[in-house]
């Protein structure tokens, strides 16, 4: 039964970004863009969330904290990699510090580029995120039920 | 008689956007100490230099911080020009600052929708960031960016604002003033509000003073050190300018000065926009600092004053790029109001500094 | 009042006794940085009062030279102390709250010292060119000293002037020569001559950049400024007569 498809919680971490695609993600929360009209809530909490809004490229200290969060998440789950940073470094690929993108610690679902983000990719990326959630949730549950 | 117990915060919280790990030294409720672990923003983008040139590095340093993108732009443009000689025409400085301080706007606005989410007032945080969105359109039309706006370059800008889009400018503004009034009223007058900010994290001046902090943390705590005072750039064309200053140094004061701040840039854009000089938008800059040549700089950002050092090779790659920006400088102010506050005011006090911790960290 | 800015250098044994007296007057720390060169690694300290800021460097710190820390005088430079330590490898000792090496995690140890072998060719290629220009301007100035010795009675052309060959007999062989040829010819003198031109300003170029080099940084930016702007102007000229 796919009821977290009609109120999808995210939680949003910002894993060495500049904060210009986190303000982004905020925003598209916010009055304006109102995805909460989606059902869509920030949540602190990887126990209640659905999908998972990371920005950034990733540097070293940060590989373990979102593959922390990531493990904390209750299947299913979906990631979606907002910024161009998230999807593949962006400008700063070739930088000492940065492994380059979010897909090189944790498996993504969906990639929203742009430098910032903007919040119409932001809700476009959530609703393909959300048919994702219930391909996964009915995929889940046909496991269990055969099982 | 308690036990001392640490209790971690962050990097991953729902009152920060960005991460920052605090070891908070706890006994019963009080906090004794805080330390502070950083370093999950470094990307080490002060090592691009070597591989983009002067003129190509700019999108690098507007790149260090989506909310004080255009300040990182316009000094690093200040501070090259500085490095080669260049003088850019009137009318460019002018246009950047009226852009810095439309971004100073924003970023205020911002800080205090944040603020209120610190402090769990929800809908004044709607609000904030709706008002917010009419400073986006402002940018969105004469720049082409809501957040990043590559309009600086080293030599003056790259598009021009023209008549209609001022008035269109000013009309926005003026609707915003009376909009923010009322939020202001609810910063400043609720009494919820005020029971928990009056008195939380309070700093004296002579703390100020001994940990040199910077920006509107500073200026709460009546230490005057506005870089704007300098009058460089378009800020020479300002008749007069003082900064907002407050002697509470808690909480309170430092929304007080944010949010009046605001409405003195507000100000600010007017008188500009009244005083802008007709001419060309850039000149052109051909060539490559010189050997061993250096200059420094000083910006004043939202969060406080920023310093720009560069130094050049004789090559079109810079020797060196050095920012270093406010959110580094009141790292230890930070450490020292944490101490002896309550666990449920580390939040708001975390945030009334204004962290930028992708700044700090570059 | 402006932004002044001021560059002192000074020595490692001065740290604290500078740190002491800033202090003492009351000027603000501002920050403090570190810059890779060749020879070693300068630290600068800047301070800042009335609107002056004072930049204090200290030049070629080795890697095993011990640099005392300020933060006992000012407790905020501990972020920028880590910082150094952590990206050049400086060895800072006594800082006030020291993380010893792991403020930030990084992948690189010392990343700012790695300079790639694409950037010190770049540097090579810079260097050899621009002792390349002086050697060709120091040619082109004896080359003119002993034009003039041998001819005493031709007025000294200014330092660097490019000695043409006279054209007395070309035009006398174009008159008897093919219309296609003749204007091969001409094209190929007027190349030749243009190059010329371009040499000669190249010289110019060169003693100037020299002049320069030896001259006060502030005034020789102001000197080139100066330069640009001219040559704008003359460029604008130039496309009005069209």
């Amino acid at each position: 039964m796919a009821f977290a498809s009609k109120s999808p919680w995210v939680i949003h971490y910002d894993a060495s970004s500049c904060n210009g695609c986190d303000i982004e993600v905020l925003a598209a929360l916010c009055p304006g863009f109102d995805a909460e009209r989606f059902g869509v809530i920030n949540t602190g909490n990887p126990k209640h969330a659905d999908i998972f809004l990371v920005t950034g490229s990733v540097n070293e200290r940060n590989i373990s904290v979102i593959k922390e969060i990531y493990d904390q998440m209750v299947e299913p789950k979906v990631v979606v990699a907002c910024g161009i940073c998230a999807c593949t470094g962006g400008i700063f690929h070739d930088c000492y510090n940065v492994i380059g993108g979010v897909d090189k610690a944790i498996p993504v679902d969906v990639y929203a580029p742009g430098c910032a983000v903007r919040p119409e990719a932001i809700i476009d990326a959530v609703v393909q995120a959300v048919g994702i959630l219930d391909e996964k949730s009915k995929a889940l549950a046909a496991a269990r039920k055969g099982a | 008689m308690g036990k001392a117990t640490v209790i971690p915060f962050g990097p991953q919280h729902p009152v920060l956007p960005e991460p920052l790990h605090l070891d908070l030294v706890v006994e019963d409720e009080k906090v004794l100490e805080a330390i502070p672990q950083i370093g999950f923003v470094h990307r080490g983008l002060e090592k691009l230099v070597e591989t983009r040139d002067y003129n190509q590095f700019i999108y690098v340093a507007e790149r260090i911080c989506g909310i004080c993108a255009f300040g990182h732009s316009m000094g690093y443009a200040e501070t090259v020009e500085r490095l080669m000689g260049v003088q850019i025409p009137p009318r460019a400085e002018v246009l950047r600052a009226i852009w810095h301080e439309l971004s100073r706007i924003h970023s205020h606005v911002l800080w205090m929708g944040l603020a209120a989410d610190a402090f769990g007032f929800e809908s004044l945080f709607m609000h904030c960031w709706r008002l917010r969105e009419r400073v986006l359109d402002v940018f969105e039309k004469t720049t082409g960016g809501r957040v990043i706006f590559s309009v600086v370059k080293v030599g003056g800008v790259v598009r021009d604002i023209d008549e209609g889009q001022f008035a269109e400018m000013k009309r926005v503004l003026e609707g915003i003033k009376s909009d923010y009034r009322q939020i202001c009223n609810a910063f400043l007058k609720d009494a919820s509000v005020k029971n928990r900010t009056v008195g939380v994290g309070y700093l004296s001046r002579e703390d100020a003073l001994e940990l040199s902090m910077v920006g509107p943390f500073a200026r709460a705590s009546n230490v005057n050190n506005d870089a704007r005072m300098l009058r460089n750039g378009g800020y020479a064309y300002l008749e007069g300018f003082e900064p907002i200053l407050d002697d509470q140094g808690d909480c309170y004061a430092r929304v007080k000065v944010r949010a009046l701040e605001v409405l003195q840039s507000i100000d600010i854009i007017e008188e500009l926009i009244s005083k802008v000089p007709q001419g060309e938008i850039a000149v052109p800059v051909k060539g490559s600092p010189a050997d061993g040549a250096e200059s420094s700089n000083v910006v004043e950002q939202p969060r406080g004053e920023c310093y720009y050092y560069a130094r050049g090779n004789g090559t079109k790659f810079l020797d060196r790029m050095r920012m270093r920006t406010p959110t580094s400088q009141n790292l230890a102010g930070m450490v020292k109001a944490l101490e002896g506050c309550d666990l449920a005011d580390v939040n708001m006090i975390v945030l009334t500094i204004d962290p930028c911790i992708s700044c700090t960290e570059r | 009042m402006a932004l002044q800015t001021e560059y002192l250098v000074t020595a490692l044994e001065n740290i604290e006794p500078m740190a002491r007296e800033r202090k003492a007057d009351g000027w603000r720390f501002v920050q403090m940085m570190a810059v890779n060169t060749e020879d070693g690694i300068d630290l600068i300290y800047s301070f800042m009062k009335d609107g002056v800021l004072q930049n204090n460097k200290i030049e070629h710190v080795r890697k095993d030279d011990a640099v005392p820390s300020i933060s006992g005088e000012f407790l905020e430079a501990f972020v920028f102390e880590n910082e150094v330590h952590d990206l050049f490898g400086v060895d800072i000792r006594d800082i006030a709250i020291d993380f010893g090496g792991n403020f930030y995690a990084l992948a690189q140890p010392e990343p700012m010292t790695v300079i790639s072998p694409a950037q010190k060719a770049a540097r090579e290629k810079a260097r050899a060119a621009a002792i390349a220009k002086a050697e060709r301007a120091q040619k082109a100035a004896a080359a003119n000293a002993a034009y003039v010795a041998d001819h005493p009675g031709a007025k000294a052309k200014r330092a660097g002037g490019v000695i043409v060959p006279s054209d007395d007999g070309v035009e006398e062989k174009l008159k008897g020569m093919d219309p296609e040829k003749v204007a091969r010819v001409r094209a190929a003198m007027a190349a030749k001559a243009k190059r010329a031109a371009a040499e000669q300003e190249a010289r110019k170029q060169a003693e100037l950049e020299e002049k320069l080099a030896g001259m006060d940084p502030e005034k020789a930016a102001k000197v080139r400024a100066a330069m640009e702007a001219k040559k704008a102007r003359a460029g604008a000229d130039a496309k009005e007569g069209e």
